[in-house]
């Protein structure tokens, strides 16, 4: 048991090929050739400069989510609403840059994402506060309040919000190009946000590993009897890890609305905040594992349009890879430290 | 029929340590017999192997000479070896009866009746419909012990059957357990503790290191023999000379200590008042469950309780959280070392910081200054000699007595005026617990104070300058440690009152 921990580094490696061969078998009965639909599931959306580039871009926000969430993670703290966290922050970064539509200034950016950073940390601060002060479960409130987001949202785009020019469709005015965040090569999307992704990993690796804050995480998360015994703050770090991690949500959120979207709509996010929480396991909550993870995710989003496009089949099978890739992971941590027996049991004997 | 029980050459190994090596023993029903030895002498692998729940590397175990398989703890059920752990495995919240039912085959009308067969044929009383935690541990193993009994088992092992029970409470199981024998119940007594076996069983064999070392009638025995067989080497005996201490300071005053849960598992605390002196040990004792946790939570800050005063060196500090109460010199060693006064999966240093106070300089604007942690815990592991030097080395791989060295002297190297520590020498071999003892006596000689919560009479008659009972959440007064003796303690223990 003592030397199996080095294994924790090596089953996301195992998870990512039992999914590969899993979704070839899917293939299969839905009787596509495997070999050729796994590549054009992995190989050839990023085959080109387009495609790696639009793989950098959907690995952004996921690696910013999973980067707050491994702060929550790793000190026991279970956020699951960071897509209400994104929303949130998307939705007050966004009311920012419709103040600005029609006004340059190289302020503006700067001031939508600090906006949108503020406005995810408050969102995740519900919880933090309701867990702190009531006792209630971080749980269920933050992953509720995902809706009441989302939900929000939808009333601003098609009500108060939505673009007096756009024949009622439920989405607001264009942003200004002062409220957009730079491309970083042209004609691709890819665009700054990923800087701030970088920022965040380097940050995240120093707060967690060098300071006072990341060792109180740390020992929280292994053990809250000892934090308490410690004499650490309980309630400001449940505080601080949500401030964080809604944060990060909050940016990832203002960087695709600022990104790639350029305004409001209902669907600003395929659910990253739900699918940067297999992210931040698969990366093992490690901060360079949690890179790695994210441009594996991210592959599956890319895929599944491929899949789309040259397969027929509906690109929500890059769901059930990243369903398949959390079951293995967690099957393949579970089965490392366990033995399965089978045993033979009489029926009366089955009530001992 | 006869019951004849024989372990045949059994070895088990783990990494880095021959839990059992070729033992062989037999035993024969109709008589008591004891199995000897330190923590880690290898008892409770050989009862684990007995009793189904790991199999050995090697050997084989006989009953009436049929070679038992014995893969599973159901095996062991089936060829009727009845244990009896030192934890009871039973539900809280069930009544005693649904406890029993859970594991029966027969109807609840007919296992009703066979019940009270076995209440009246040993004299036992248990009401069969409370709930299991409103009893108390000697009932709880009553309640284990008929578990066993109503499969109609040939042998029957208890497993420091004692360490839970008061003295009243252990002459009580001695009678049972007596009576089991004659009706030709094998029994194996599993334990550390001498008295017992001389007064209990017929013949002991003693571990020392997996191996068996000796196998004797205990009539041959003397506490002494068998002490040395046990640990292999004389051991210098401390005795702590007391403090007469009544000029001196009052460092640490508690008032109107009270603490009350609306959780069933923990002990309310009612209206304790008690006083520390400089130089001084005040013991508490006390049979785990009556409020032991609590109090030491509070003491150390971890719970806040309204209304309490807590007087330490002239401050008011009852609102203080632990890390606030180390910066007035208070340290503490809980009772859990494994998950709360350490973390295993932690290296040694980052265990070292969790004591963190401001002269320490471990953590500077909020940054880790590992290099002056490291220089401090290289301290550490040599002035309490630790058997490591290298700090980076995770906590798990610590044998318990090396954690606890390591625990203590953490505590300890900040010179703190008053330590408070709840069982330090739980679950340690002989050879550490003389170390901490030793240590703890020369705190006292150092001019600062102890105040020991423990559940071993031994050790706080030892250690303590004035001893108190704790009981179901009530102090009894407090009694200078001469006048006390473990007679006395046991009743106070127990509920009772002495004048």
């Amino acid at each position: 048991m003592m030397y199996q921990w080095h294994y924790i580094f090596f089953t996301p490696f195992i998870a990512i090929i039992l999914t590969i061969l899993g979704g070839g078998i899917i293939f299969y009965i839905l009787g596509f050739n495997p070999i050729e639909a796994l590549k054009f599931y992995f190989i050839t959306p990023i085959s080109n400069l387009y495609g790696l580039s639009e793989l950098l871009l959907k690995a952004t926000p996921l690696c910013l989510i999973a980067i707050g969430l491994s702060f929550c993670f790793k000190s026991n703290n279970w956020n699951i609403g960071a897509e209400g966290q994104l929303t949130f922050g998307a939705i007050v970064g966004g009311g920012v840059a419709l103040l600005f539509y029609n006004q340059e200034g190289f302020y503006i950016l700067p001031l939508v994402i600090l906006a949108g950073a503020i406005g995810g940390m408050i969102f995740a601060l519900i919880p933090a506060t309701l867990k702190t002060y009531f006792n209630t479960n971080e749980i269920l409130v933050s992953l509720m309040l995902v809706y009441v987001s989302k939900l929000l949202l939808d009333y601003l785009v098609v009500g108060p919000w939505s673009n007096p020019e756009g024949f009622n469709f439920p989405e607001t005015r264009q942003f200004s190009d002062s409220s957009r965040m730079p491309l970083l090569f042209e004609g691709l999307r890819i665009h700054a946000g990923i800087f701030l992704a970088l920022a965040a990993v380097m940050l995240s690796w120093f707060i967690l590993y060098k300071t006072y804050l990341g060792f109180q995480i740390k020992v929280s998360g292994l053990s809250l009897k000892t934090a308490k015994y410690a004499g650490f703050k309980g309630k400001t770090m449940i505080l601080v890890v949500f401030m964080i991690s809604g944060a990060c949500a909050g940016l990832a959120g203002v960087g695709e609305i600022t990104g790639p979207i350029g305004q409001l709509h209902r669907m600003i996010s395929p659910d990253y905040g739900f699918t940067a929480i297999i992210v931040a396991f698969l990366g093992r909550l490690n901060p360079f594992g949690i890179i790695f993870a994210s441009l594996v995710v991210a592959l599956t989003y890319l895929g599944a349009e491929t899949a789309q496009i040259f397969l027929q089949i509906p690109k929500y099978t890059g769901q059930v890879f990243q369903g398949m890739i959390l079951f293995f992971l967690l099957a393949s941590d579970y089965l490392l430290f366990f033995k399965v027996k089978i045993l033979n049991l009489k029926k009366n004997e089955l009530r001992h | 029929m006869a019951t004849d029980l024989r372990i045949s050459n059994i070895s088990k190994i783990y990494p880095g340590c021959i839990a059992n090596d070729n033992v062989t023993l037999q035993f024969k029903s109709g008589k008591i017999y004891a199995l000897l030895g330190e923590n880690g002498a290898g008892k409770s692998t050989l009862v684990k192997i007995l009793s189904g729940v790991i199999s050995p590397d090697n050997g084989e175990v006989f009953l009436n000479e049929k070679n038992l398989k014995l893969s599973s703890p159901l095996d062991a059920k089936k060829n009727k070896i009845g244990m009896v752990f030192q934890h009871f495995n039973l539900f809280e919240t069930l009544s005693v009866f649904e406890n029993l039912s859970i594991d029966a085959t027969e109807d609840n009308k007919s296992l009703r009746v066979r019940i009270n067969e076995i209440f009246k044929k040993y004299n036992f009383s248990i009401d069969l419909d409370v709930p299991v935690l409103n009893l108390s541990a000697g009932q709880k193993q009553k309640v284990e012990i008929i578990r066993c009994l109503l499969r109609s088992p040939k042998v029957l092992i208890m497993d420091e059957p004692t360490s839970v029970l008061t003295e009243q409470e252990t002459e009580e199981l001695f009678i049972s357990l007596k009576k089991f024998c004659d009706e030709g119940i094998l029994i194996i007594y599993i334990t550390h503790k001498l008295k017992e076996v001389l007064s209990l069983c017929d013949e002991v064999a003693v571990m020392r290191k997996g191996k068996v070392v000796s196998v004797s009638q205990t009539q041959n025995e003397k506490v002494e023999t068998l002490a040395n067989k046990m640990v292999g080497q004389k051991l210098a005996k401390i005795k702590k000379k007391i403090n007469i201490s009544k000029n001196k300071d009052e460092i640490f005053k508690v008032k109107h200590l009270n603490f009350y849960s609306d959780d069933p598992f923990e002990t309310n605390l009612v209206n304790l008042n008690f006083s520390v002196k400089k130089g001084e040990c005040l013991g508490i004792a006390g049979i785990s469950g009556n409020g032991q946790n609590e109090l030491f939570q509070i003491l150390s800050g971890e719970i806040i309780t309204p209304d309490t005063s807590i007087i330490f060196r002239n401050k008011e500090i009852a609102k203080l959280n632990p890390k606030q109460r180390r910066e007035y010199l208070m340290a503490f060693s809980p009772e859990d070392r494994i998950s709360q006064a350490a973390v295993p999966e932690l290296k040694i240093y980052e265990n070292v910081a969790l004591n963190n106070f401001k002269s320490s300089n471990f953590f500077e604007k909020g940054l880790v200054n590992e290099r002056k942690i490291k220089e401090h815990s290289k301290k550490i592991l040599s002035d309490f000699s630790v058997n490591t030097d290298n700090v980076e080395l995770k906590s798990q791989f610590l044998s318990g007595g090396n954690l606890q060295k390591l625990i203590l002297g953490r505590e300890l190297i900040t010179a703190p005026e008053l330590l408070i520590c709840y069982n330090p020498t739980w679950g340690l071999d002989v050879g550490a617990i003389n170390y901490i003892h030793e240590t703890l006596i020369k705190i006292n000689d150092q001019e600062k104070s102890t105040i020991l919560i423990s559940t071993d009479t031994e050790e706080l008659l030892k250690l303590s300058d004035r001893i108190a009972v704790i009981y179901k959440g009530k102090l009894s007064k407090i009694m200078p440690s001469e006048e006390v003796t473990p007679e006395k303690l046991g009743v106070l223990m127990g509920g009772g009152s002495i004048d």
